[in-house]
């Protein structure tokens, strides 16, 4: 029917309908950062393991306020004209907006309900509904019960999982207690499904924001294999016979997003692991990673092993440098030669006491960050000061290997001071991507990457 | 403890050689974990004459956990919050980027630096950068008047 762009401004958030003659604009707050938003239709069917109930709504209008959009695939390509006459302007109950990043990798949607009802998600989404007018229908629903179970059975291993912490994978039994046993009494705010009367509206409480490491790894992969599993108990839940094409492994989520996608969308998820599908969850995760850093500290400490391990040497007259003198730059005492030190693998080096305490507490060097447990074969390359370091060490200290060096770290036995070696951008940077693969832009592509 | 120690030092040091621009005194002759540290406008920037009062208090952990800076006289720039605490956004001071090896003086210069030069994209006040960024002469204006009205210690 209309035809004419679908546009999204970035500055104000709101969706509106370009026609032809309108400019770029938003209609809005005439900011100009706007984009043309494509939104693929919702003629393709839902992928094969897509959950049966959730067909195309133009054939089961039985299920209006679920399956308006169930079909809605964000990841496929688009088709305006269909889209057009089926995105929102035709589904009254719920509004949705797609966003797609610059590059065109990675496409969010959000929806937002105004039901008055259960599945009432506006408050996350932001931006007013399309229209309204729904409100009862989602009570009559047969589906609705179900879907509430199955938010609940998530939520409660999302639980189990943040208990048994991270990497452990929870094996199909335990993920079955979960199911029989939700209500765990230090978790009460998950309801027990059986007690919920169909159609009592759900409050799950504020969006949970836990620590997230930014450098560490994030809990998704073994989560989301059992949540598959757990896709697979909630088809066996339906009665409806289930995954026809899940075989016996049960849904490979990462496979293809959508069915997630989609349930995820339906139930409002506030998140499970960093699987996040809409542009506000995603903005929540980077806020979050932005903000939790005035509370975390960084690096994990180190092992008691790993800093009793770190080799001890009496200072030298060439760690003490040209002038003479240096000092501890934790304590900021002076060094006399013959003082013992602690030498880390960077050769950075500090009063036993003073190196110890800061590793009880993070594992890196408190002068590069380059952290202390990196196996030594990969620190062979880096990290010599200069090319004039490495000849002295070579030919100026020869009984230094016979001690309690190990053989990588023989290469320069650096005067480690305060405002020294800062020049280690390599083995600082092999540092940081220790713990696993820091940064967005690692954890963007190591969970989104593959779909 | 080995963190008054330290403390002692830096602060002896501070005492003895100030930086330029930089006046720091203990808030209570008895404590050395909180300072009270007079910073003058840099004279390139629209906080010249005035003098700002900066709170640094030292953690018990210090130097492996870094001091805190606040900024106890209003003032009107993009990287201070203008509510009661003053919080300065500094990078060097956030948890994760502390380093032990990090000086009280550096702290106070890099303070003092971004008097003059403000970081409008690591900004905690968003409407004070915007305005730093677009209307630069109005935003001078502003922080002038601020300076005269909150930071002139003679007034």
């Amino acid at each position: 029917m209309e035809n004419g762009d679908r546009m999204f401004c970035h500055h104000c958030g709101g969706v509106w309908l370009r026609r032809f003659e309108d400019d770029l604009q938003c209609q809005h707050c005439n900011s100009e950062f706007t984009e043309i938003i494509e939104i693929p239709p919702d003629t393709e069917e839902p992928p094969r393991h897509a959950t049966p109930p959730l067909a195309s709504p133009r054939r089961e209008r039985t299920f209006p306020p679920v399956n308006a959009f169930s079909s809605h695939n964000p990841w496929a390509h688009e088709d305006e004209d269909e889209y057009d006459t089926h995105g929102f302007s035709s589904s009254p109950g719920f509004a949705h907006r797609a966003y797609r990043s610059p590059d065109g990798r990675f496409s969010f949607s959000s929806t937002t309900f105004n039901g008055s009802g259960g599945l009432s998600g506006g408050g996350g989404f932001g931006g007013p509904p399309r229209s309204s007018g729904y409100g009862t229908d989602e009570f009559g629903d047969p589906l609705m019960p179900m879907v509430r179970r199955l938010d609940t059975i998530f939520h409660g291993l999302a639980d189990t999982y943040r208990q048994q912490g991270q990497g452990q994978v929870l094996g199909r039994e335990s993920s079955r207690q979960t199911e029989a046993t939700p209500a765990r009494p230090q978790h009460n705010d998950f309801p027990d499904p059986e007690e919920r009367a169909p159609g009592e509206p759900d409050d799950f409480g504020p969006p949970r924001l836990f620590p997230r490491n930014a450098d560490g790894p994030q809990p998704m992969a073994p989560p989301l294999g059992t949540l598959g599993d757990i896709l697979e108990l909630f088809q066996q839940d339906f009665g409806q016979g289930g995954q026809r094409s899940g075989g016996g492994s049960g849904v490979r989520v990462m496979t293809g997003p959508n069915p997630l996608a989609m349930i995820s969308s339906l139930l409002n998820f506030d998140r499970h692991g960093d699987a996040v599908y809409s542009q506000e969850e995603l903005d929540r995760v980077i806020s979050q990673l932005v903000g939790q850093n005035a509370g975390s500290n960084g690096p994990p400490p180190a092992s008691h092993n790993s800093i009793q391990n770190l080799p001890k040497k009496p200072v030298d007259q060439e760690m003490l440098g040209n002038d003479g003198k240096a000092e501890c730059s934790i304590c900021m005492d002076p060094v006399e030669l013959g003082t013992e030190v602690t030498v880390l693998p960077c050769k950075h080096w500090f009063h036993y006491n003073c190196i110890e305490m800061w590793l009880t507490q993070h594992n890196t060097c408190p002068h590069c960050r380059r952290s202390i447990d990196a196996p030594a074969h990969r620190e062979n390359p880096v990290t010599v000061d200069s090319p004039e370091a490495s000849r002295r060490s070579s030919s100026a200290i020869p009984g230094q290997s016979g001690r309690r060096w190990s053989s990588a770290y023989d290469s320069g036995g650096r005067r480690a001071s305060s405002g020294q070696g800062q020049g280690q951008g390599q083995g600082q940077g092999q540092g940081q991507g220790q713990p696993g693969g820091g940064g967005l832009a690692e954890w963007l592509r190591s969970h989104f990457g593959g779909s | 403890m080995g963190s008054q120690k330290r403390i002692a030092k830096e602060l002896a040091e501070l005492v003895d050689s100030p930086p330029e621009g930089i006046k720091v005194e203990l808030a209570n002759e008895a404590d050395l974990y909180d300072w009270k540290v007079y910073l003058n406008g840099p004279e390139s920037s629209p906080f010249h004459n005035g003098t700002f009062l900066v709170k640094l208090k030292f953690p018990n952990e210090y130097p492996f956990k870094p001091p805190a800076v606040n900024f106890a006289t209003k003032i009107y720039h993009p990287n201070v919050t203008n509510d009661d605490k003053g919080s300065m956004c500094l990078g060097m001071l956030r948890p994760d980027e502390w380093k032990p090896s990090s000086r009280v003086v550096a702290v106070l210069q890099f303070a003092r630096q971004l008097l003059a030069e403000p970081m409008p994209d690591d900004a905690v006040e968003g409407r004070i950068a915007e305005q730093y960024k677009n209307d630069r002469a109005r935003y001078e204006e502003v922080a002038r008047d601020w300076t005269r009205r909150y930071a002139n210690e003679k007034a």
